[in-house]
């Protein structure tokens, strides 16, 4: 069996401020298999995007952080890698979306150059003509219909969800392994979200990339996540198969996440059972994904 | 028509407005100062005839819109009027003196670039280290005191303690250079004499320098701070997580959206050098336009003083220019706005 494209096993991170270390991650784990998408699913400050910074090894620069436990990348240890090699993974191998595409685009450069830039990252000394039509080809696949218009533009010109797709079309142009997606669209309104998640969606699967998907919207991850974890407060508290987590949630928070998802038909918003002392229980993995079995 | 040419010629427009008032301000301000320039002019023994003759030929007789229209119409044809206090046409003056000042000052605005820039981007992208205490501390100390003060401790430092500059002036007497432009800084290399330019920059670096502190520090901790903060957008986070080299985001990614809001104060420094000039030209001997607007100011002679400030705005108006149309090389948003409009 080949190695999964990510392996995480007991992160732990915490920064450290004048009152000591506070504790972010208190030893999570979590894998994803060539071509998988996984979600890591918890509320905002659970510890979702700290978790995908670390693997893009973007934390390890700040003096305050304390990062423990080991992040493996197609099989090498990331840690065992020099600086050099590692950096040299960020935008090839691995790619990120965020949360809000216009914002993560610099408004003073237009698209192309950005775009250039990122293709520079597998293919240095790129020319700009070869650039311009791998360009153009990425952004055919992400359904843009005028591309050299929007090569020419700047992320202010294009529309939210255009810019989404842009984004898109970037992360996924040097055909990384892993696609790191924090939240993507949460900025967006909910029709551009699922468009555009629905075209993430069928690229990676076309290209067979492994996703780490990071989200607060469960409809979305029962939608386009193979298998779920739910963190909260820096543990993962129950893992499953997206079906089967959904159809039968064991751990005490996932069923207030489930139940706090207010509902089309009325009813108000969903009273929590919020009794935070339960959601501490230790983990639920469901059986027939347990994280041994799979990567025996 | 190009953008940017649309731009110029619009802030040309305004340009002109704005001068037109300033003189219109800086005419009827000369008016209202208390006391006869004829009688200033000509000194206490004059007879009053003599000083009505003279009240006679400067118009000063006439109504204030009268007097008004006539320096327009003398303005057109280039001239100024003339100075009483030098006994020369106005421009001749300001074509003597304005060069020394303007190099002074350009000299001082290229070492606030050249000095304050490097050292904010610095500051930036170590931010938090030492390098970056000793960088803001350093710059605090030149915003904190006025030209003409580092221009007395430069020069006991420097001139007189440690004799490694040149005390006062623009060049050293043994020198003659005939003068084509004003700028010796030009003149000197016109003339194939580098000894003598290399004298005029030795003589130009401490006034320049004591004139430049304060915006050397203005800049460095205005591009340190609009830095820091560009380094907090999510795009920087972009350009981090795609792996583009920290070098690169710095100047490409970070300095370039920062230096939009720092250029224009930038700019308004620079141009507030022509004032504090005056100070540090009075120091070092350094015989320049400020130096010549306080002296005909005092003896009250209108068509200097109207000349002088008149020139000293055209100047300040050309920096504010120069400054927009840099703004909006490096703003997208402004150079596409300009199409829309």
């Amino acid at each position: 069996m080949t190695a999964p494209t990510l392996k995480i096993e007991n992160l732990k991170l915490g920064f450290k401020n004048w009152a000591g270390v506070s504790n972010v991650l208190h030893g999570i784990s979590l894998h994803i298999k060539k071509g998988e998408r996984v979600a890591l699913v918890g509320e905002s400050g659970s510890g979702k995007s700290v978790t995908a910074r670390i693997v893009l090894g973007m934390l390890q620069q700040l003096k305050t952080a304390r990062i423990s436990g080991s992040v493996e990348f197609e099989g090498i240890n990331l840690e065992t890698l020099k600086p050099a090699s590692r950096h040299a993974l960020r935008g090839t191998r691995m790619s990120m979306i965020f949360q809000d595409p216009t914002s993560s685009l610099n408004p003073v450069y237009t698209i192309f150059a950005l775009f250039k830039e990122v293709l520079a990252r597998a293919e240095p000394g790129i020319t700009s003509e070869r650039a311009r039509q791998r360009a153009i080809e990425a952004l055919a696949d992400v359904a843009i219909n005028e591309p050299e218009r929007v090569l020419d533009s700047y992320s202010f010109q294009l529309s939210g969800g255009m810019n989404q797709r842009v984004m898109i079309a970037m992360a996924l142009a040097n055909n990384p392994a892993l696609l790191l997606a924090d939240e993507p669209g949460t900025a967006l309104d909910v029709t551009v979200q699922a468009q555009t998640l629905k075209l993430m969606s069928e690229l990676v699967e076309k290209h067979q990339t492994s996703v780490l998907f990071i989200s607060h919207n469960l409809g979305v991850v029962r939608e386009f996540a193979d298998r779920v974890y739910v963190i909260y407060k820096g543990n993962i508290v129950e893992q499953g198969a997206t079906a089967e987590l959904f159809a039968n949630p064991q751990h005490p928070y996932t069923r207030a996440l489930l139940s706090a998802v207010p509902r089309i038909t009325g009813g108000g918003i969903p009273d929590l059972d919020d009794d935070p002392g339960q959601f501490l229980a230790p983990l639920v993995a469901h059986p027939s994904y347990s994280e041994k079995e799979r990567l025996a | 028509m190009s953008p940017l040419i649309r731009l110029l010629a619009k802030r040309l427009g305004t340009s002109v407005i704005v001068l037109i008032g300033v003189s219109l301000l800086i005419f009827a301000i000369a008016r209202v100062i208390p006391g006869d320039p004829a009688r200033i002019a000509l000194g206490p023994n004059a007879t009053t005839e003599a000083v009505a003759a003279l009240r006679g030929k400067l118009h000063l007789d006439a109504p204030f819109l009268t007097q008004y229209g006539y320096f327009i119409a003398d303005l057109f044809r280039g001239d100024l009027g003339l100075s009483l206090y030098t006994n020369r046409p106005v421009m001749a003056d300001i074509a003597q003196f304005l060069p020394a000042t303007l190099e002074l000052v350009i000299v001082s605005g290229i070492m606030m670039v050249a000095i304050g820039l490097p050292l904010g981007i610095l500051s930036a992208r170590r931010r938090g280290s030492w390098v970056d205490h000793t960088v803001r501390l350093v710059t605090l100390l030149g915003v904190s005191a006025p030209a003409f003060v580092w221009a007395v401790v430069l020069m006991l430092c420097f001139s007189y303690f440690i004799k490694i500059f040149p005390i006062a002036g623009r060049i050293s007497d043994t020198f003659s250079i005939p003068s084509v432009t004003g700028f010796l800084l030009v003149d000197t290399l016109l003339a194939g004499d580098i000894k003598a330019f290399g004298n005029a920059v030795w003589h130009v670096i401490l006034p320049a320098f004591a004139l430049a502190l304060s915006g050397i520090g203005q800049a460095a901790r205005l591009v340190r701070s609009n830095m820091v903060e560009t380094y907090d957008k999510p795009y920087i986070e972009m350009a981090e997580a795609y792996g583009f080299p920290e070098k690169r985001i710095a100047r490409r990614y970070a300095l370039r959206p920062s230096l939009i809001p720092s250029l224009t104060i930038i700019g308004l420094d620079f141009a507030a050098m022509l004032g504090s000039a005056f100070l540090v030209e009075a120091v070092y001997a350094w015989p320049g336009l400020s130096r010549y607007g306080v002296a005909v100011i005092l003896r009250k002679d209108l068509n200097a003083i109207v000349g002088t400030v008149l020139v000293i705005s055209a100047v300040f108006l050309i920096v504010n220019l120069i400054v927009d149309l840099l703004v909006s090389i490096l703003n997208p948003r402004i150079r596409l706005s300009q199409r829309a409009s």
